[in-house]
């Protein structure tokens, strides 16, 4: 299970069958390229593995200036 | 994936540019952005004092401080709308921000002049982010002039950019076709304006921006659902998805090829504003007219730099100026 922590939203859901972070993207119907991936204060490109218990942020890349 | 610099596990993959990075190199490759930019239309030298507009945002942030690592003079000035929420994050993540970095700041509060924006959106009749987008550039304008300084720079990003550019196309507004690129250059009442990380995409900054661990706000301005261009960015990152590397292209094309075409059309002859002497093809300029709606007193149309309104910051803390 992959939990998955959406900002800016503060929203979050888990996610049971996910193995790579492009997996991760297209199950939250994000693309590569338009949202930050962060695990433990890591960026991740979208071909890293993901471990079940893994807490993941996905901060989508909006016009905040 | 590894980065295309030293082999490392990459950080960022950027399709765009056939490559991806580790976070050093990551810094390093927006470093060389920003430095080819400033180089490529002479935006500025060691020689120039530069004032940083600064949002609160990741861009504005992340510029004030790659201007500072390529060792430029700069300045910063962030302006206070006073919009409850937004506002106050927006001040504290600047001031914190150019604390930690020993980058000298100016905090410019509306509310004292009459234009907290809450109010003047009570008021108006016009979109809130066209007056509040027209009070900014007045206020940075004039401050950079009244204060010495020899640049104006902002956050602009590719996106923004390109956004822009597609929607002026898409309307052949010929007179902003004409004004739009990197560069402004100084003129009669204007000081010149430039746009050092118009190389960057969005994606870019905010990368650059989580690298360097600029706060992001969570309480963003509440008017920003009608912000504009939110269309044109998402066609655009649909091309720039099938077609890696679209955007930038599309934009220096412009600024190679197109822009010299739109350059002689469209311009207004300029005046001076009767009130506060600033540019405008009126008698009277768009902030001094919508200062005298708002029934601010007449003895402080002019004193942007009155200490009621103004206070730096310096280096190890706040002090009043003056
Ligand atoms: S969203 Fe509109 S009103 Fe809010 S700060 Fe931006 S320009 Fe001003
Ligand atoms: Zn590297
Ligand atoms: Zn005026």
């Amino acid at each position: 299970m992959i939990t998955v922590f959406f900002e800016p939203e503060g929203t979050s859901i888990s996610l049971p069958r996910c193995t790579t972070v492009l997996q991760l993207l297209h199950q939250t119907g994000r693309k590569p390229g338009r949202a930050l991936v962060i695990r433990n204060g890591e960026l991740l490109t979208p071909d890293r593995r993901l471990t079940p218990g893994d807490s993941i942020i996905l901060r989508d890349v909006g016009s905040r200036g | 994936m590894k980065c295309t610099r030293c082999r490392a596990e990459a950080a960022v993959a950027l399709p765009s540019h056939h490559s991806a990075f580790c976070p050093e190199c990551f810094l390093l490759f927006c470093r060389r952005m920003v430095e080819r930019a400033i180089h490529d239309h002479a935006m500025c030298t060691s020689e120039d004092r530069v004032l940083v507009a600064l949002s609160g945002g990741k861009d504005s942030l992340s510029l004030a401080w790659l201007l500072k690592e390529l060792g430029y003079t700069i300045a910063g000035l962030h302006i206070d709308l006073g919009i409850p929420g937004a506002s106050p994050v927006a001040r504290r993540i600047t001031e914190s921000f150019c604390s930690r970095h020993g980058i000298p700041l100016s905090v410019l509060e509306m509310e004292p002049l009459g234009l907290g924006m809450v109010e003047v959106r009570q008021r108006i009749r016009r979109p809130i982010c066209s007056v509040c987008g027209q009070t900014k550039r007045y206020f940075f304008n004039r401050f950079a002039l009244d204060n010495g300084f020899t640049v104006l720079a902002t956050g602009h990003n590719l996106d923004d950019e390109t956004s822009r550019l597609l929607a002026n196309l898409l309307r052949w507004d010929t007179a902003f076709l004409a004004d739009q690129g990197p560069v402004l250059s100084a003129q009669e009442g204007f000081v010149r304006k430039i746009k050092p990380l118009y190389r960057l995409s969005e994606f870019e900054t905010a990368n650059l921006s989580f690298l360097l661990g600029i706060e992001t706000a969570s309480a963003p301005c509440p008017y920003s659902a009608k912000a504009t261009f939110p269309v044109y960015k998402a066609l655009l990152a649909d091309l720039e998805d099938r077609q890696p590397g679209r955007k930038l292209q599309f934009y220096e094309g412009f600024l190679k090829h197109g822009r010299q075409h739109f350059a002689a059309q469209g311009k207004t002859p300029l005046s001076f504003c009767r009130r506060c002497g600033s540019p405008t093809s009126t008698e009277i300029c768009g902030v001094c007219r919508l200062r005298e709606m708002m029934g601010a007193p007449a003895e402080v149309m002019i004193a942007i730099s009155s200490p009621a309104v103004l206070r730096t910051q310096d280096v190890s803390g706040s002090a009043e100026k003056e």
